[in-house]
């Protein structure tokens, strides 16, 4: 259903588990083990639990682990839009808190933080920072593409969905003179430098908000 | 230039890659990635008067973006919209179309624009005052909110407010109550305009009003 209305299926064998974020999961087999935690294993404790919960990711955990038959589990997310597997394997990914949906337990999540950047861009960042062996699931509101970065390249600070840790980043102006990138509309942007891949998406919720805001009745 | 339109029907977006030399006009804050390279310049274009007509009764920006590509390789810019849904790719051929406040993405520097009156039936329909008018020959991506349905006109066809995106010339609008008076309220449908003439009209199949009005009653 990419990329209006992704949902994930996740077959598992016979005791493997899957962790998702609370609330994702919209159905599964019936002999499906779950344990709700605040932590994860691998991912920081509680201290990891209420930085989470700043980063804007729920306070807890959901573990699906199969019976003896083995079993499926069907995520789904919050907004409309695409899902999309990452494998963290031999990397470092820092992805956009709530774009996390799910991951196998040799994933590790920690907080991630990024310096003052996170406030400047008037977007709400808080980045999560995914290490360890195996595939991540991540959703994000639009179609998410890959964009191969080889030197510099900008993306619109409401589109960055992920990017690998071996790129840099910085918040600043599209082309060479700061009144020209607010005339232009763009304002602030994220400019990545280095050799790595940002996963970005179609859509911003947050544009797709505003726009609707004229219509909408204020609440006092 | 490579255009693609992708992420069709729902996220409908842009990707391009420019060639050294060539350049590309887009709406303000269109952008959604881009090379690093790439130069921005934004211009009013249409001409000083046009553009302050265009920010003020259309309630589109005064500025449109020209990005250029200044280096000697490709260079790729991702163009995306507010709401989700389709991006039209329309070949224009000595063209005009009419475009309503939006509804305008991106286009080859050879289409030009300026602003007419739209005619007092076009304002109590709540299609506005002025309207924007795009023409010439070239690329241009217009997009609305949801699927946009491609209609040929030939007499007349009612289309409900804020649903129509464009239309070509050769046809008018018209605005209208939908029924009887009474028949108008309880029918939810109020205002619609009548569309006639000629041509071809493109229609959204949602509103943001609509979406809004469902949101709202739940405060």
């Amino acid at each position: 259903m990419r990329p209006g209305s992704s949902a994930a299926r996740i077959v598992l064998d016979q005791g493997e588990s899957v962790t998702a974020e609370g609330g994702a999961m919209i159905a599964m087999s019936d002999d499906m083990r779950v344990q709700t935690s605040t932590f994860k294993k691998n991912s920081g404790g509680l201290l990891g639990t209420f930085k989470r919960l700043l980063a804007g990711e729920s306070l807890f955990f959901n573990e699906f682990t199969a019976g003896s038959h083995g079993g499926d589990v069907y995520i789904g997310t919050t907004l409309p839009g695409d899902m999309e597997i990452l494998d963290v394997t031999g990397r470092k990914i820092i992805l956009q808190a709530g774009s996390f949906v799910a991951a196998t337990n040799d994933v590790s999540i920690n907080t991630s933080w990024q310096g003052a950047k996170n406030f400047i861009s008037g977007e709400s960042l808080f980045w999560l920072e995914l290490t360890g062996q195996g595939p991540v699931i991540i959703n994000a509101f639009g179609v998410i593409y890959p964009v191969e970065v080889d030197g510099e390249y900008i993306v619109d600070t409401g589109h960055i969905v992920a990017f690998e840790d071996t790129l840099r980043f910085e918040i600043s102006k599209v082309g060479a003179s700061w009144l020209g990138s607010f005339l232009g509309g763009e304002g602030f942007i994220c400019k990545f430098r280095g050799k790595g891949t940002v996963w970005c998406q179609s859509h911003s919720s947050s544009a797709w908000g505003m726009s609707m805001s004229p219509y909408l009745k204020t609440v006092k | 230039m490579k255009l693609e339109i992708k992420g069709l029907p729902s996220f409908g977006y842009a990707d391009l890659i420019l060639e050294p030399g060539e350049h590309f006009i887009t709406e303000s804050g269109s952008m959604a990635t881009m090379d690093a390279a790439l130069d921005l310049n934004p211009t009013p274009r249409g001409g000083i008067l046009s553009s302050i007509i265009r920010k003020v009764f259309l309630g589109e920006s005064f500025f449109m973006n020209e990005y250029r590509n200044v280096v000697d390789r490709p260079l790729r810019l991702t163009l995306t919209q507010k709401t989700p849904g389709y991006m039209v790719l329309r070949e224009l051929r000595d063209e005009v179309i009419y475009l309503q406040p939006g509804a305008f993405i991106a286009c080859d520097p050879t289409i030009q624009f300026s602003t007419e009156w739209a005619g007092i039936s076009s304002f109590i329909g709540k299609e506005g005052l002025f309207r924007l008018v795009a023409y010439g020959t070239g690329r241009i991506i217009f997009g609305g909110y949801g699927e946009v349905l491609e209609k040929d006109v030939n007499g007349e066809l009612i289309v409900d407010t804020g649903h129509l995106i464009a239309y070509q010339r050769g046809i008018s609008l018209k605005a209208q109550l939908s029924g009887g008076i009474i028949s108008s309220f309880t029918s939810g449908e109020g205002l619609v305009t009548r569309v006639q003439g000629s041509g071809k009209v493109w229609i959204q199949t949602r509103s943001l009003q609509g979406l809004a009005s469902w949101i709202n009653r739940y405060f």
